[in-house]
């Protein structure tokens, strides 16, 4: 029994620590994806005017990396709770009934988007079945598409995990690491590590 | 059908789920009852293909521009600069809003990336001389309406081609009802200052002037090396968006050194949830309007409202009534492209000249754009702001009455729009 | 509502009923009266070639069904055409106009209609040629097949012309010039030949960046270009005929062989008869707006007609393209295009 309890905590451990690392990634992509983006759109602009030639793999890349950035981000917008609501109802909602709603949205929702990541593992074979290639790149255009099943199940764990969370806890979260509005100090959303330096800043100046 | 489609959207947005839910429940259901011919996974090919336009791009690049300004200096000596000029000037801030706004619609044909340039840093400005935010966030989302009717614009361009109308006339021809909505705000902001008694900064002296204008040199060249770019033809409006970028690294990081480059991802990565929050709409809007068009919804609408020979006039009337409701759910640019084939004809047939048509339509698209339940720029400024569905839309109700009053000008007075005809 | 249910008698619904009784639906070829609807997708817009062709073609079969097929035609609306012909492959729909330009990526053979200075500079004969070649509705056609896509007919709908805010009537003048293209590897090559700086750009921001000088031209059939107003924003118009733009008028292939033979005819029939009615259709529309073009005095654009000397000096730095383009896509290509070139040669004797 003491030997299944501590390997059910290291269990645990893991878990914490696999989504940690799955965070990391998470955040990296989406980082470098609008950084790709950037460096595509400026270097094709530059290119173009000092030597007269334009980097044809400009657009493919940068669409590559949009969509990236969408599919995948769909988790970490749900941990911090970023996703767009029209909470109207739900935010004039008393708590009991915001608990039973927080914890349906969650479990719909992850249910939607595992039918999503579903038929999106469909859309991946059926490219690769197609043998399409890209037009600039000449890679096979099912490279772009798997980021869809994997950002659509890394989505609904996600949402799982929030509802677990609001099962559990007392407080209604409406991202894993986020309550809602009405239960955070100054009715503030977390603030990320640049948003607090730029208001320490603007206090300095 | 309709009704599937209607009542999944309706109930599950009520009910607070993500937007995308709604947004991709719905056409998905329709699409497996109704179409079982059709492989389900086609919606996720149609979402695919809705985040992967080029000109979609500048929407992550202008925000990650302004992400940069506001993280670092940029904004800061811009504003300052503005205000020591007009700061105490009754409703001064709030009309420097409008008026970056049109200024920046000459930068970017979207209404989203003018949200995300201008409002970020202008709605701090507007907060601290005592705006409330439901106020400053309103006046911004519906300001930002005027980039769709100053040059360059996409919704113009969409429909130019859809149509077969000069891209050139109707962009002259945006020009009058974009100024017209900048005036009727500014008096707006004027008479709102008044009312709500929002305090009067101090009059700068010549020498702060001086002093602001000298520090904010190199953020002013930001707009002139972006318009300056664009009408010199040496980069497009989309291709400005990085343009924007490279330039707010180089003041930031190099000049002003209030940036760290190791600090950049950081910034990054704040631009990219914006974008995955905004951008799963717009992947889900074009799943969205690819069901309904494919079931030719919108013909069997119009079909049932046109009477067989209606005058121009009612034609305008009712092409601006579904633009307007078609762009409160949709993405203005798919509405366009969706409806302006479908009502052209009709509008044609009654004598509507096709520049002022596509002035009212995308007039409608803006205003739309800004209108609850679905306008893009509500979300946008949700996920910019990082303030909740309700905080956004509270403050719009006088902005969206404005606008409606000059929908209403521009449709009955076809001179607003035309005037270029009578000077040349 | 209701009737959409009644109108999925579809493809495979009628495929499905087909292999119950394969020898009885082949042998009373007039006796079934089932009834079918089907959909028919296209690249453009109502008024435009391709959408009057599908619209047409719906009359025809209709009319010799004696009602009993109905084919609901779809304009170009929210869909790109790369999903238009997924959604064909698939079985979503089950005709479809497309252009080889945007499979190029699938069939990679089929690209071989943006090779340059391949076809004449005589359109009628162009067409000819498209009607009757082995290299193409067999060999090419064969390689459709393999990916459920089977073209019945490639048909012309003009030929491709270059608009220049500068003269373009030698290779000289592509010299360093920004000539807007789409995004493919063999058209940029293709323009790079003449030494030009080929440019990638979407249509979006195409008449911007003409008026605005960031490309300095692009390449388009007639009816495209008047639509689009190219011509406002250009003052020079080359009448190159440097390729012609074809499209194909194609049926998912699955669901065509599992159709009854009497209908399999009929459907035949019809595009045989749309052969010329497609043909005078494109030749009208663009010499219409050819004549649009050279009356606008808002926007007066210079028509430049190519002399044959002229041409052959751009047709000389176009042919070793072809060699990029057998490299490039492989054995097979070579024999397609090998047997097109010698078909092309025949056709001009
Ligand atoms: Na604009
Ligand atoms: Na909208």
């Amino acid at each position: 029994m003491f030997n299944k309890k501590r390997e059910g905590l290291s269990h645990l451990d893991f878990i914490k620590r696999l989504d940690r690392f799955v965070m990391k990634v998470e955040t990296f992509i989406l980082s470098y994806a609008i950084i790709l983006i950037s460096v595509m759109i400026i270097g094709n602009v530059l290119s173009r005017a000092l030597t007269g030639n334009s980097w044809s793999f400009a657009q493919e890349v940068s669409n590559f990396a949009v969509i990236v950035a969408t599919f995948m981000g769909i988790s970490y917008a749900a941990r911090q709770g970023r996703h767009i609501r029209m909470s109207a109802f739900f935010d004039l909602a008393p708590k009991m009934v915001k608990k039973f709603l927080a914890i349906t949205i969650s479990f719909v929702t992850a249910v939607v988007l595992l039918v999503l990541a579903y038929f999106s593992f469909e859309y991946v074979l059926w490219v690769k079945d197609t043998g399409r290639v890209t037009t600039a790149l000449e890679v096979p255009a099912y490279f772009m598409a798997v980021f869809l099943p994997i950002g659509f199940v890394l989505g609904a764990l996600q949402f799982l995990r929030n509802m677990w969370i609001n099962v559990k806890e007392e407080e209604v979260y409406i991202g894993t690491d986020k309550k809602d509005f009405s239960e955070q100090e100054n009715n503030k959303g977390p603030k990320t590590q640049v948003e607090e330096k730029s208001e320490a800043v603007k206090q300095i100046i | 059908m309709v009704a599937t489609l209607l009542i999944i959207m309706i109930v599950l947005l009520l009910l607070g789920f993500p937007m995308m839910i709604p947004l991709i429940a719905a056409p998905l259901v329709v699409l497996l009852i109704y179409f079982p011919n059709i492989d389900p996974w086609f919606m996720i090919q149609q979402m695919m293909e809705g985040v992967s336009g080029y000109v979609l791009l500048a929407v992550p690049l202008f925000i990650f521009a302004a992400d940069i300004m506001s993280t670092g200096k940029t904004s800061k000596r811009l504003l300052d600069f503005i205000g020591s000029f007009i700061g105490h000037v009754r409703g001064g801030y709030a009309i420097t809003t409008a008026a970056a706004c049109t200024l920046f619609g000459s930068i970017s044909g979207s209404t989203q990336a003018t949200v995300v340039a201008i409002g970020k840093p202008m709605r701090q400005r507007l907060l601290s001389v005592g705006y409330k935010d439901s106020s400053a966030i309103a006046l911004i989302i519906n300001a930002s309406d005027i980039a769709l009717l100053i040059p360059p614009s996409i919704g113009m361009i969409v429909y130019a081609v859809v149509s077969g109308t000069s891209p050139g006339e109707l962009f002259i021809a945006g020009i009058g009802p974009g100024l017209l909505i900048f005036l009727f705000f500014a008096v707006y902001s004027y008479i709102h200052a008044r009312r709500y008694n929002i305090p009067l900064a101090e009059k700068a002296t010549w020498a702060e002037r001086f002093q602001f204008t000298k520090r904010a040199l190199f953020p002013l060249g930001f707009p002139l090396i972006i318009v300056g770019g664009i009408y010199s033809g040496i980069f497009t409006p989309t291709e400005a968006a990085g343009i924007s970028v490279l330039y707010a690294l180089i003041l930031e990081v190099l000049i002003f050194r209030s940036i760290k480059i190791s600090e950049v991802p950081k910034i990054a990565l704040s631009t990219g949830l914006v974008t995955s929050a905004v951008f799963v709409l717009v992947a889900g809007g074009q799943a969205f309007s690819w069901v309904i068009s494919f079931a030719r919804i919108p013909q069997l609408v119009t079909s049932a409202v046109f009477p067989t020979e209606p005058t121009a006039l009612f034609v305008l009337f009712m092409v601006a009534i579904f633009f307007f409701i078609g762009c409160m759910f949709v993405d203005p640019i798919v509405v366009i492209l969706i409806l302006t084939p479908i009502f052209y004809p009709v509008a044609m047939a009654a004598g509507v000249d096709p520049v002022h048509l596509g002035v009212v339509i995308t007039f409608q698209a803006a205003l739309g754009s800004a209108t609850p339940p679905f306008g893009v720029d509500i979300f946008t400024a949700s996920a910019v702001f990082n303030r909740s569905y309700l905080d956004v839309i509270k403050g719009t109700p006088p902005y969206i009455l404005m606008l409606i009053f000059v929908a209403i000008l521009v449709i009955m007075i076809e001179e607003i729009s035309l005037f270029y005809r009578y000077i040349m | 509502g209701g009737g959409e249910t009644e109108s999925n008698v579809n493809g495979d619904l009628g495929q499905d009923q087909n292999d119950g009784n394969v020898d009885g639906a082949e042998g009373e070829a007039t006796g079934s009266d089932e009834v079918y609807d089907w959909n028919f997708i296209t690249e453009e817009y109502e008024g435009q070639v391709q959408y009057e062709y599908a619209a047409k073609f719906a009359e025809i079969l209709k009319e010799k069904s004696d009602g009993r097929i109905n084919i609901e035609v779809h304009e170009y609306g929210v869909m790109s055409e790369d999903s238009q012909v997924t959604l064909l492959q698939s079985g979503g729909v089950e005709f479809a106009i497309i252009s080889p330009g945007f499979t190029g990526t699938m069939v990679r053979e089929g690209q071989l209609f943006a090779l340059h200075f391949l076809f004449t500079d005589d359109m009628e004969l162009n067409q000819q040629i498209l009607n009757t070649s082995e290299a193409l509705n067999v060999h090419l056609t064969e390689k459709y097949e393999s990916f459920n896509i089977t073209p019945l007919a490639y048909w012309t709908e003009g030929a491709m012309q270059w608009t220049g805010n500068s003269e373009l009537r030698t290779p000289e003048d592509f010299q360093g010039f920004k000539m807007r293209t789409q995004s493919s590897p063999l058209i940029l090559r293709s323009y790079e030949a003449y030494g030009a700086s080929p440019t990638e750009m979407s249509w979006g921001e195409l008449y911007t960046s003409l008026q605005l000088g960031v490309v300095e031209g692009q390449e388009n059939p007639i009816f495209f270009i008047e639509d689009a107003k190219f011509h406002e924003v250009q003052d020079y118009m080359t009448i190159s005929e440097h390729n012609i733009y074809v499209a194909m008028t194609t049926v998912n292939t699955q669901f065509f062989n599992g159709l009854p033979t009497d209908i399999q005819d009929m459907i035949l029939e019809t595009v045989e008869e749309m052969r010329p009615v497609a043909y005078e259709m494109q030749e009208r529309m663009n010499n219409e707006l050819l004549d649009a073009i050279i009356n606008n005095d808002t926007h007066p654009t210079e028509v430049i007609e190519l002399t044959p000397e002229e041409r052959e000096a751009f047709r000389e730095l176009a042919i070793p393209v072809r060699d990029f383009f057998i490299e490039d896509v492989g054995e097979d290509a070579e024999k397609i295009l090998n047997l097109l070139i010698e078909e092309i040669e025949a056709a001009q004797n």
